[in-house]
């Protein structure tokens, strides 16, 4: 009787032991690699300021499109990207700063005057002056960026 | 409750009795040599988890192969780990599969019924030798292009075919794009797929057979 529980008793030893080293082993090598796949998806950009262009090119009440080149790294590739938002003024003293990407599902929108529009090619929608959905398929306004207007250049918040 | 998906999975297709052929077979009362061939294939997996996961940001091209490998090293977290064990894990394999083949060598554990576990086993090396020489060149650093214009140079003295076996190994005269994407290649595809297949054999083989007890003596 003994001799027999001393049996099941290493036996039963042996597969915890088994399960834990294994378990420890698998820890050491499963945690790191998930932090090793989605640490590029966690890494936030820093906040910059993008230099637009002088608020003298901006007609008033007219949304005017600004395009510039920022430099950019992703992963091991250092690029530029190209940025453009528009801006629109209706004193030519405060200005609203909108992205050019609709809402939707992400298309370059574009400024029609003779329509008084933002309109998208992908799914037909439709934006007002402000930003706001006119028609189609978007789930909310234009995005704007913060801005600020330094020796009359214009600057927009990125982040 | 996993008692019962067992119980539910063995009436439909007899895992227990694979289980047990495989993990609860009789073995003769051997020595902790006997437990290389094991640490071989543990460190095999190792070999492709971390490989796999490598191949999530490695790019296998001249103007990048550098810098995705710096940026696994120095940028992605636990990167470094990764990659060092995948190194490290790498002259491991090298080591633990001579060892094990000496260790069969020497009890003759090779002779009949197992000379075709043997000749498996000896294929594996030349894969395991073949990821080693192929796998050094990707981090396209300058000890990887050096050794690998080395080691197409060795295999290039070879008569009559020499320079045919060269040109084949790097795709072209030279040392370039071409020979880093056929090294990738084969490192990731061509010899995984032939060690599965190996391994597979192998230890069917092992345990079909079952393995020699430690020779005594006399014999």
């Amino acid at each position: 009787m003994n001799q027999k529980e001393k049996n099941v008793g290493r036996r039963d030893f042996m597969k915890a032991a088994i399960a834990s080293i294994g378990g420890v082993i698998g820890a050491a090598i499963g945690l790191p690699a998930v932090a090793y796949i989605v640490g590029p998806a966690l890494k936030k950009e820093a906040d910059t300021w993008i230099r637009l262009g002088s608020v003298s090119k901006i007609e008033l009440d007219n949304p005017t499109l600004f395009k510039t080149t920022i430099e950019t790294q992703t992963g091991w590739i250092n690029a530029e990207e190209e940025f453009s938002a528009y801006v629109l003024t209706e004193n030519g003293q405060d200005f609203t700063v909108m992205s050019n990407v609709c809402t939707h599902l992400g298309c370059r929108v574009r400024w029609i005057a003779e329509k008084e529009g933002f309109f998208c090619p992908c799914h037909n929608a439709v934006f007002a002056k402000d930003g706001t959905v006119l028609d189609g398929p978007p789930p909310r306004p234009l995005d704007r960026f913060e801005s600020k207007v330094e020796d009359g250049v214009l600057y927009v918040k990125r982040g | 409750m996993l008692a019962k998906i067992g119980d539910w999975l063995d009436e439909r297709f007899s895992w227990r009795g694979v289980w047990e052929a495989i993990f609860l077979r009789k073995i003769p009362h051997v020595n902790w040599f006997y437990t290389l061939g094991s640490a071989t294939l543990f460190v095999a997996t190792i070999q492709g988890v971390t490989g796999i996961l490598l191949t999530l940001y490695y790019v296998p091209t001249p103007d990048h192969a550098y810098d995705s490998v710096m940026y696994i090293t120095t940028q992605l977290p636990a990167g470094w780990f990764i990659r060092g064990l995948h190194h490290w894990g790498a002259s491991a394999m090298v080591v633990l599969t001579v060892l094990h083949l000496l260790r069969v060598f020497f009890y003759g554990a090779y002779k009949f019924p197992r000379e075709a576990t043997w000749i498996t086993g000896v294929l594996l090396l030349l894969v395991v030798i073949g990821f080693g020489f192929t796998g050094y060149l990707l981090p396209w650093d300058q000890k990887a292009y050096w050794a690998t214009t080395v080691g197409t140079r060795i295999a290039g003295v070879a008569p009559i075919v020499g320079d045919f076996i060269l040109r084949i190994a790097r795709g072209g005269d030279q040392l370039s794009a071409v020979t880093l994407a056929r090294f990738f290649g084969t490192h990731v595809w061509v010899l995984p797929a032939s060690l599965a297949a190996l391994i597979g054999i192998h230890l069917y083989l092992v345990i079909r057979i079952g393995i020699t007890a430690v020779p005594k003596k006399d014999e």
